[in-house]
């Protein structure tokens, strides 16, 4: 079976090389490389870092919203830039954000099996399981950087085309500037660690098929059904138990005082799918007949 | 990790099946070990509660002898009144009358009353309660949003953040302290001539608790549930279950903790159900005082401020209301409220010619206030969309209370099930 061959000598390699050490890092600053060398990765940041550019600049256009009109926040704009990332992020968080990271963390094994390079990492140095730890870390990498193009573009543009000032927060507590790019910075943090279940759900998708189109529309796909549960009051038991449950929850960032009480739930949440989706990949790729 | 020698006599295909299975164990164990995990952990922390045994009368005493002065905590409410969702609903209506503003005042705040009101009765919501001594902070959070009351000795500040409103409700101090000052006069003299009268001093607040447990048995069948843990601290529960076949309350259980005394979730439940139709609880709380700037509440810039003192009556006024509610009509020749019953089956009607009544022929007929219709107007819309028609009226029940708009104006409500509200509409008794 050419598979068994494939895996034989990926499993001696990796002992050989779990000897040497340093391999790790070299696999994943390759794959860092390679994931942000791409001109689809660039692609997806710049449509993402569109979106607070298109809120602001409609703003500009059409006038301060109404209060209770629109997105929370937006109506906030006018009277502080820094309101541009967050609203941009609420924007962001049910689909375009999903959809970007389905595509990255859907291509990790698939993309590799489609181009018919998966056998060539198998048998350069690296074992399976570390494969896949630098893939998802890749995934996880991804997720930092669109959420950080969100906020960071967000508040840039904020800055140029809005006055900046103290920003209220939703306790009715005022905040000077400085802090309030810290929790700029910690709903960043929140909306990262949010995504990073939905990776570890595309890291197996992915390793399920050759197809990454697929791996990344199932992926996506179960962002949006997932959200649209939370919505369904009938299934309230269910509400805890979905990925996307706390994904709204950084508004918890702008009270005062902060409260963390989602942070922590969504922390334990998205590493439990983490564990569950990270053991199933790991159980369907080393059992895997890699024969491209 | 050398590969062990296969027999020659093992075939092959055994042994890959066998190790392709031990590679899924990964796999199989991750979900298990966090299902167990979800199961044991909230057995755990419900498992071995034994505190001392109490009568009811003894855990009253307790907490009614607590005297936490600080603490702070989230709260956790839950409804399942069996009312659908209508938060869509109300909160096109709260967006309606935020818009026009300029319409009059009392359309607009009636509207947000009702919706808010609305979203307290169906929905869940989650709040950080913080206390100390007389400063008070209820933080509702909502998702994206967020409703504050702050109460200090400077009165009290309701913010909603989502309006980006802050009302300052305030009382006359020394109107406020003139009046205690003769409640507290009128109560020694009420005293003295209670004691002369009973050639004697008055019963120690034991004497009175056992007399009111006594007066309560007569409605209500009190006891001691099971132990139980909440937000981490043991407790006791006590509960009431109604000796009245007419209500359509089932028991209401309230959890007190065993160290301190203070309530920490209490829950009704509906005859018949299993789980609670309406319940509040702590799910973590600490009885360290809170840091002081949690009470600071300043109104941001850009928000609307609205000024609010409450009127205090004077005692001549309070005499008035007093004979007012003897005759059963105001000052301005309204009739007020009838109760009919007493307990659990009360049951309270407001005559016609008031409150929201007449569904079919119109609201501003009911009134004639232009600004209380338009409000009303929106809430019998919802009110028509919810009540569903019987014989001589509208009925909308839910799992604990009906409601009944009859077709003469009339407007009656209780927690009794709807044959005993049909009834008492009927006969007038």
């Amino acid at each position: 079976m050419p598979g068994e061959t494939v895996e034989a000598s990926a499993g001696s390699v990796a002992t050989r090389d779990a000897r040497t050490g340093g391999g790790t890092a070299w696999l994943l600053g390759s794959e860092l490389l390679t994931l942000f060398r791409r001109r689809r990765t660039w692609a997806m940041l710049g449509a993402l870092a569109l979106i607070p550019i298109l809120i602001a600049v409609a703003i500009i256009i059409a006038g301060p919203a109404p209060t209770g009109r629109g997105p929370a926040f937006l109506s906030e704009i006018t009277n502080n830039g820094l309101f541009v990332g967050v609203t941009a992020i609420l924007v962001a968080i049910p689909l375009f954000l999903p959809l970007t990271i389905g595509v990255v963390a859907g291509d990790t094994i698939a993309g590799e099996a489609s181009h018919g390079t998966l056998r060539y990492l198998l048998i350069a140095p690296a074992g399976r399981i570390r494969l896949l730890l630098v893939k998802y870390a890749g995934a996880a990498a991804f997720c930092v950087a669109g959420t950080l193009t969100v906020v960071v573009v967000g508040t840039l543009v904020g800055w140029l085309l809005f006055p900046i000032g103290p920003v209220t927060l939703l306790s009715g507590a005022t905040v000077s500037v400085g802090d309030a790019l810290v929790r700029l910075l910690a709903i960043a943090a929140f909306v990262t660690v949010s995504l990073l279940g939905m990776s570890a759900i595309g890291l197996f998708l992915s390793t399920l098929t050759t197809v990454p189109v697929g791996a990344m529309a199932a992926t996506a796909i179960l962002a949006v059904v997932s959200q649209i549960l939370d919505a369904l009051p009938q299934l309230e038991w269910l509400h805890p138990w979905l990925f996307t449950h706390y994904w709204l929850g950084f508004a918890d960032l702008l009270r005062e005082p902060m409260v963390w009480d989602n942070f922590i739930d969504n922390a334990v949440l998205q590493a439990g799918y983490l564990v569950v989706f990270g053991a199933l990949a790991i159980g369907r790729f080393l059992t895997k007949d890699v024969l491209s | 990790m050398p590969r062990p020698a296969y027999p020659e006599t093992m075939p092959a295909q055994g042994a890959a099946a066998s190790r392709r299975f031990s590679r899924w164990i990964p796999a199989i164990a991750a979900p298990i070990a966090i299902g167990v995990a979800v199961v044991l952990v909230p057995m755990q922390a419900n498992a071995a509660v034994d505190l001392p045994d109490l009568t009811p009368e003894e855990l009253l005493e307790l907490a009614a002898s607590s005297d936490v002065e600080a603490l702070s905590g989230t709260v956790e409410q839950t409804s399942e009144l069996g009312l659908p969702d209508l938060s869509g609903l109300t909160g096109g209506m709260g967006g309606a009358s935020g818009g026009d503003d300029d319409e009059g005042s009392d359309a607009g705040a009636s509207g947000a009353d009702l919706d808010d009101l609305m979203s307290l009765v169906t929905g869940n919501h989650t709040a950080k309660v913080y206390v100390d001594g007389g400063d008070k902070r209820l933080q509702v959070l909502d998702r994206l949003g967020e409703r504050d009351v702050y109460i200090t000795d400077g009165g009290a500040w309701i913010w909603d953040s989502r309006e980006q409103t802050a009302t300052h409700v305030t009382v006359d101090r020394a109107a406020l302290e003139a009046l205690e000052a003769e409640a507290e006069a009128h109560a020694d003299e009420a005293r003295e001539r209670l004691e002369a009268e009973l050639d004697g001093p008055l019963p120690t607040p034991d004497e009175v608790l056992d007399e009111a447990l006594a007066k309560l048995d007569e409605s209500t069948e009190v006891s001691v549930g099971t132990d139980a843990r909440v937000a981490g601290r043991e407790v006791y529960e006590l509960v009431l279950v109604p000796r009245d076949d007419d209500t359509l309350v089932g028991e209401v259980s309230v959890a007190i903790d065993g160290d301190t005394g203070v309530p920490l979730a209490a829950s009704v439940t509906a005859a018949g159900a299993d789980e609670p139709a309406f319940s509040v609880a702590f799910t973590d709380v600490s009885f360290a005082a809170p840091d002081a700037s949690v009470f600071a509440f300043t109104p941001p810039e850009g928000a609307e401020v609205t000024e609010h003192e409450v009127p205090i009556p004077t005692v001549a006024e309070l005499e008035q209301l007093k004979a007012e509610a003897e005759t059963g009509v105001d000052a301005e020749g309204t009739p007020r409220p009838i109760v009919h019953g007493s307990g659990w089956s009360t049951v309270v009607e407001l005559p016609a010619g008031r409150g929201p009544a007449g569904l079919d022929e119109g609201a501003d007929a009911a009134t004639g206030d232009p600004d209380a219709a338009e409000g009303l107007g929106d809430a019998s819309a919802m009110l028509d969309s919810l009540a569903q028609r019987v014989d001589g009226g509208r009925l909308i029940s839910t799992s604990l209370v009906t409601v009944l708009f009859t077709d003469d104006g009339r407007v009656l409500a209780g927690a009794v099930t709807p044959e005993h509200l049909l009834a008492v509409a009927s006969s007038g008794r």
